[in-house]
């Protein structure tokens, strides 16, 4: 059963009470569907990672509800009987290599499943199968995480978080100090498990290349409040009001921007990379044709 | 861990904020150390007055210091009650096998209870008027004398100045890996005891390994630019005795002058 998430005027306070007391969320409401791929952008301190947290019910909302499939969330939530939720909402943290702990690279996948309740020969065949998901070789399960290099480090984090097989996978800067082509791999994972596990995916991220390429709805943040939902070629045809939220546009947009500026005719819609080499092919030939 | 005001510091611009860290350390002590001379109701009278002016002075509002009291109030409430139940004396007023409560019972646990609150209340206003960073300076500067046996002062200090420093990063991390130990389904804080420390394994090793990593990539960066703990090393903020700093000493010594005539 795939499950949407619903916030319903969401407000979250840190330190609530307190004198130092802050509003990292404001009247958020929102609606990720079950099986998109959803980017939410922002610059820092716009509330993209309180807004996340509150899937899994690691905060509660001060005000509003969090809706997820079944679950309610609102600031009467306690602590119990949380498992169930957090099992179906797998979250990846931003340098998620920083939570590996097990002596064995698939003794650390197999962690989740057995906090679960998986037994151990579940939790093997879960383990083996995600690090398989995450393109980890099986030579590695042995190894110790700590002697893994940084970008396998990550796969192993990951697996251990997709080997709880969740439905809804939330990334918060998933290639965040990845080399290119490191960056490249995740994205192209997470882009798969969408595609073929039927993964709804929520990922926070500052690449607008990666918004525009994967993403089917974006979500906009500013000073704790959602600006604009919409699909990438709605969230980026206002250049002005990009540049307003302190974002930049991805660079096929921004180079068929400056590509119309300088008179070569094209629709000027945001693009990804393979529909503006495709309008350019378009326009190209069609220019040679008349 | 929000509630941890020990140790909190709230910038501010009062008088006591910008007396110099040194005096201050050393004001703590000596309060402490005239606590233990108070012994009858005037003396402990005139110490709350001093630190009620102290609070006042430090401009930070009354609730934070309340606030500081809560984490050690059974510490407190133990102690008191034992002070209650186990100490003779005075005329009887409730007995019942081993334990009595007489009249001096009740009143030295009052006194134990007033010296607590005294101790807590004048380091409060030592922590939230003075900066980590500032305590680690005020050390040093008390420490110095130590040099002449070759103790390495400076070294002490900025060991202290960087485990300060580095008491709220380790903090945001452990939060950060409490919350993915989480996702994973871990509960903290529930089961039985065996469960609890259980639980521990998957929050320390990356919190040590993390500690480590920071303070490789410190002592990297600290010899990049030079480090090198065998010079003279000068200083980007100097604290100088002030004016404020003799004018408290002053009051602070009459008031043990006074403490000390009047007890019993």
């Amino acid at each position: 059963m795939a499950a949407n998430i619903q916030f319903d005027q969401v407000s979250y306070t840190y330190q609530a009470g307190s004198p130092e007391a802050h509003e990292a969320l404001s009247d958020v409401s929102l609606t990720i569907s079950a099986d998109s791929y959803t980017a939410i952008i922002g610059h820092t301190g716009s509330g993209k990672s309180t807004l996340i947290q509150h899937i899994n019910a690691l905060l509660k909302p001060t005000n509003g509800t969090v809706t997820v499939g079944d679950f309610t969330i609102d600031n009467q939530t306690t602590n119990k009987n949380l498992r169930p939720l957090r099992k179906q909402v797998g979250m990846v943290f931003q340098f998620p290599e920083k939570q590996l702990f097990e002596e064995t690279v698939i003794k650390d996948i197999m962690f989740g499943p057995k906090n679960y309740g998986a037994s151990d020969e579940e939790a093997l065949q879960a383990g083996l199968k995600a690090m398989d998901l995450v393109g980890l070789p099986q030579k590695y399960q042995d190894t110790a995480p700590l002697d893994l290099s940084g970008g396998q480090m990550r796969r192993v984090a990951i697996a251990g978080v997709l080997a709880m097989q969740p439905e809804i996978l939330i990334l918060d800067e998933p290639t965040a100090g990845l080399d290119p082509r490191g960056h490249d791999e995740i994205m192209q994972l997470v882009q798969q498990l969408h595609e073929q596990q039927h993964m709804t995916i929520v990922v926070v991220t500052h690449q607008m290349d990666d918004v525009i390429q994967a993403a089917d709805q974006v979500v906009v943040m500013s000073a704790g409040t959602v600006q604009k939902v919409g699909t990438p070629a709605q969230i980026f045809s206002d250049k002005k009001w990009v540049k307003q939220m302190q974002l930049t546009l991805p660079t096929s947009t921004a180079f068929a921007a400056k590509l119309k500026a300088a008179g070569f005719p094209l629709m000027d819609v945001p693009l990804g990379l393979d529909q503006l080499t495709m309008a350019i092919t378009q326009t190209l030939r069609g220019d040679s044709h008349e | 861990m929000n509630n941890l005001i020990l140790g909190r510091y709230l910038p501010g611009n009062s008088f006591i904020h910008q007396m110099s860290p040194q005096s201050k350390l050393l004001l703590t002590f000596y309060f402490v150390a005239i606590i233990f001379l108070a012994n009858n109701v005037i003396t402990y009278a005139i110490l709350s007055v001093l630190i009620i002016a102290a609070i006042l002075l430090s401009g930070i509002s009354v609730s934070f210091f309340i606030k500081g009291i809560r984490p050690m109030i059974w510490l407190i409430i133990f102690t008191v009650i034992l002070q209650i139940l186990f100490s003779a004396g005075g005329k009887v007023l409730w007995h019942w096998g081993p334990f009595t409560i007489t009249q001096l019972g009740l009143v030295n646990g009052g006194f134990v209870f007033v010296r607590f609150l005294l101790i807590i209340m004048i380091s409060t206003v030592l922590t939230l008027t003075t900066s980590p960073l500032a305590i680690a300076d005020g050390v040093q500067t008390i420490l110095k004398p130590l040099k002449k046996v070759k103790f390495p002062v400076d070294t002490l200090a900025l060991m202290l100045s960087i485990a300060l420093r580095f008491v709220p990063t380790l903090m945001d991390e452990m939060t950060t890996i409490m919350n993915a130990q989480r996702s994973r389904g871990v509960d903290f804080g529930s089961g039985s005891l065996k469960q609890r420390i259980k639980t521990a394994v998957p929050l320390l090793i990356p919190l040590f390994t993390g500690a480590i990593n920071h303070a490789e990539e410190l002592s990297t960066a600290m010899e990049a630019r030079g480090f090198t703990d065998s010079e003279h090393r000068s200083k980007y903020r100097v604290y100088h005795w002030q004016v404020k700093d003799t004018l408290t000493w002053v009051v602070f010594l009459l008031v043990g002058g006074l403490i000390f005539f009047v007890r019993k």
